[in-house]
């Protein structure tokens, strides 16, 4: 009688614990829903809340736009909100973003670039970048005698410091592991301006310049202009002079990479389908008061065809049954 | 004799019409800017990159023609960037999603995009908006469409055929080059040979005159608008075909590429003067100035900057030239 009485109150009490846990509305203001990238992060980002049960999500989007970004900081804080999760890409709009959530007391967690006094979450862009330049020195090495004739290296200069470590990373991850590291002359740095268009028209027009180079590789800031170059090389009837490396891991890059005969050979994967799993505890372990390092970085892992299929299996089922 | 002396008249002031002037001018700018990137670099002059030169040509050619009509109509159609991403989006949705043939599904994408342009003349010529006005509208909802229909994702177009549009040659030459040629060409006369085309000129000069001689402005416009987009949608199908994937953000900016082009060409932003001709070699001369600037490994900051000097140049130019022939005309 006496424990089943216990047993009462125990589970009266874990009902109303559970009744009475803290409820927390976290704004998440995306860099763009434009993008594939980070349409797979906010869909992260719904359904850990989902699971985690007691997370309100308030949902908007800065359209790539620092003014856009701040309206939406001050909606957050009229909507009432316990913290906000900023995916902005306008750096000199972050002092008065954080200036805003300060007064408020709202902690802010910072995706990709930093804002002063938010948690910084994001890429390691130099390692992801490291990781994709050694694995095109081994491709060299195994498959051009270690040695390449060219470098084609798609960057984007506008967005500054970070998209340049990326870059950084790839250069030097390569030319420290391949077999000849390349003359400084021989790495042709181009504007890619983020798009698979742009990528296609600059490198349709280098490639004329670099006639006698029959063993190009390129590396790109993302898989959209990695697969421009491809369609330049192919369009100059050159495609099996080059070879490609990226970073995102995004639908295309990975539909890329599962072809047959690709001259994709793989991008860092950010798994942006897994931000919302860290960024959601970090953010309530910032509420609950408990300690968060001041940076969260990302896991990078370089997807190839060797290693597709233990990530995507269920996307590539045809490419995995082979 | 006096006959003789008419023609031998007529045909040295068809020589120094204002047309033919702006024409010899723009060539004489592609010569000297031809011979700068030729000392600049020494793989401009060469045939890898003239057939690069050719392959790249037709995407901003083809829209361009479209754009000529509705500018010497005293138009201007800003959708047309949006029109070639609805268009490569359309055509991959309807094959990958709906399992309709590339081809039929890269013909559905035509005919929306001459549907686009329909609404378009439509929306200008029965409730008289301005076409900046409608064709700015049209220019965001057809983007959003294009986001909306697609989920904002790329499309990978993998197949053989459907390359042969941006990638295939015939004997040796680019097909979209061949077929941006044909157009040319068909349009070259309609302009120039048909009522159509005289009647475009006139409206662009004065719709109400147009209309006072009998002229029927509504249905030219629509006309107009019509075969613009319906252009811009093929050139979004070579885009499609050249990079072999189709995305809602493709595009990008194609209306301000091509009115420079247009307008680099000799084609008038108030309506009433233009040709094809000077269309083409303006095209060229944007292309080969992009291509210089990047061959020469100039920053893509500064091709910013060249680009719109050259258009600033051309446009001060062409102003230089008609108060010149103004004045002389005045005079005489």
């Amino acid at each position: 009688m006496k424990n089943r009485f216990l047993i009462v109150v125990l589970v009266a009490l874990m009902a109303v614990t559970v009744g009475f846990a803290q409820t927390y509305r976290i704004g998440f203001a995306n860099l763009s829903e434009d993008i594939a990238f980070t349409q797979l992060v906010r869909e992260g980002m719904q359904r850990k809340a989902a699971e985690m049960g007691n997370i309100e999500l308030i949902l908007a989007d800065n359209k790539l736009d620092g003014a856009i970004a701040l309206s939406n900081t001050e909606n957050f804080i009229t909507q009432g909100v316990d913290g906000i999760i900023h995916f902005q890409t306008d750096q000199a709009f972050g002092n008065v973003i954080m200036a805003r959530a300060r007064k408020a007391g709202i902690p802010v967690i910072a995706i990709d670039i930093p804002m002063p006094g938010a948690v910084f979450f994001g890429a390691d862009n130099y390692f992801a970048g490291q990781l994709a330049g050694e694995a095109l020195a081994a491709w060299v090495n195994a498959n051009w005698d270690g040695s390449a004739d060219a470098m084609l290296v798609l960057e984007l200069p506008q967005s500054g410091p970070i998209p340049a470590a990326r870059m950084q990373g790839m250069i030097e991850g390569f030319q420290a592991n391949v077999n000849t590291a390349l003359a400084e002359d021989s790495i042709i740095r181009l504007d890619s301006k983020n798009t698979q268009e742009e990528s296609f028209r600059v490198v349709s027009d280098t490639l004329p310049s670099i006639p006698n180079a029959k063993k190009i590789v390129a590396i790109t800031i993302n898989d959209g202009t990695g697969q421009g170059v491809i369609a330049a090389a192919e369009a100059a009837g050159r495609r099996d002079q080059i070879i490609v490396v990226g970073q995102g891991a995004d639908p295309t890059g990975l539909a890329a990479i599962a072809t047959e005969d690709s001259r994709y050979l793989g991008s860092t994967g950010y798994f942006p389908e897994n931000y919302g799993d860290k960024l959601l505890e970090a953010m309530v372990d910032m509420l609950e008061g408990k300690a968060v390092p001041p940076s969260i970085y990302v896991d990078h892992v370089f997807i190839s065809k060797d290693n597709i299929c233990d990530f995507y299996a269920d996307d590539f089922q045809d490419f995995c049954k082979k | 004799m006096i006959i003789l002396t008419t023609k031998s008249k007529n045909k040295k002031s068809k020589l120094f019409s204002s047309d033919s002037l702006a024409t010899i001018s723009l060539l004489i700018s592609f010569i000297v800017m031809a011979i700068f990137f030729t000392s600049q670099s020494e793989f401009f002059f060469t045939s890898t990159n003239f057939a690069n030169l050719a392959r790249t040509l037709a995407v901003v050619g083809i829209s361009s023609i479209g754009m000529t009509l509705v500018l010497i109509t005293a138009g201007v159609d800003l959708s047309v960037g949006s029109v070639a991403a609805l268009s490569g989006v359309l055509a991959s949705m309807f094959w990958l999603e709906l399992n309709i043939p590339l081809p039929i599904s890269s013909l559905l994408a035509l005919l929306t995009g001459a549907l686009v342009g329909l609404i378009n003349g439509l929306i200008i010529t029965v409730l008289k908006i301005n076409p900046l006005i409608t064709t700015l509208a049209s220019f965001s909802i057809i983007r959003g469409l294009a986001f909306v229909i697609s989920d904002g994702q790329t499309n990978m177009l993998n197949n053989q055929g459907f390359y042969f549009i941006g990638r295939g040659n015939i004997l040796g030459i680019p097909f979209s080059l061949l077929v941006m040629i044909v157009l040319y060409f068909i349009f070259f006369i309609i302009l120039r040979y048909t009522s159509f085309g005289r009647n475009l000129f006139a409206i662009g000069a004065s719709p109400e005159m147009s209309r006072l001689a009998g002229i029927n402005v509504d249905k030219h416009l629509l006309i107009s608008y019509t075969v613009t987009a319906f252009l811009a949608a093929f050139a979004g199908l070579i885009i499609a075909s050249q990079l072999g994937s189709s995305a809602p953000r493709a595009a990008t900016g194609l209306e301000f590429t091509v009115i420079t082009a247009v307008v680099l060409g000799g084609t008038s932003l108030a309506g009433g003067k233009g040709t094809l001709i000077g269309t083409l070699i303006g095209v060229i001369i944007l292309r080969v100035l992009n291509n210089g600037l990047v061959l020469m490994e100039v920053s893509s900051f500064y091709q910013e900057v060249a680009r719109g000097v050259v258009l600033l140049l051309a446009l001060s130019f062409d102003q230089i030239r008609s108060g010149f022939l103004h004045l002389r005309r005045e005079r005489t």
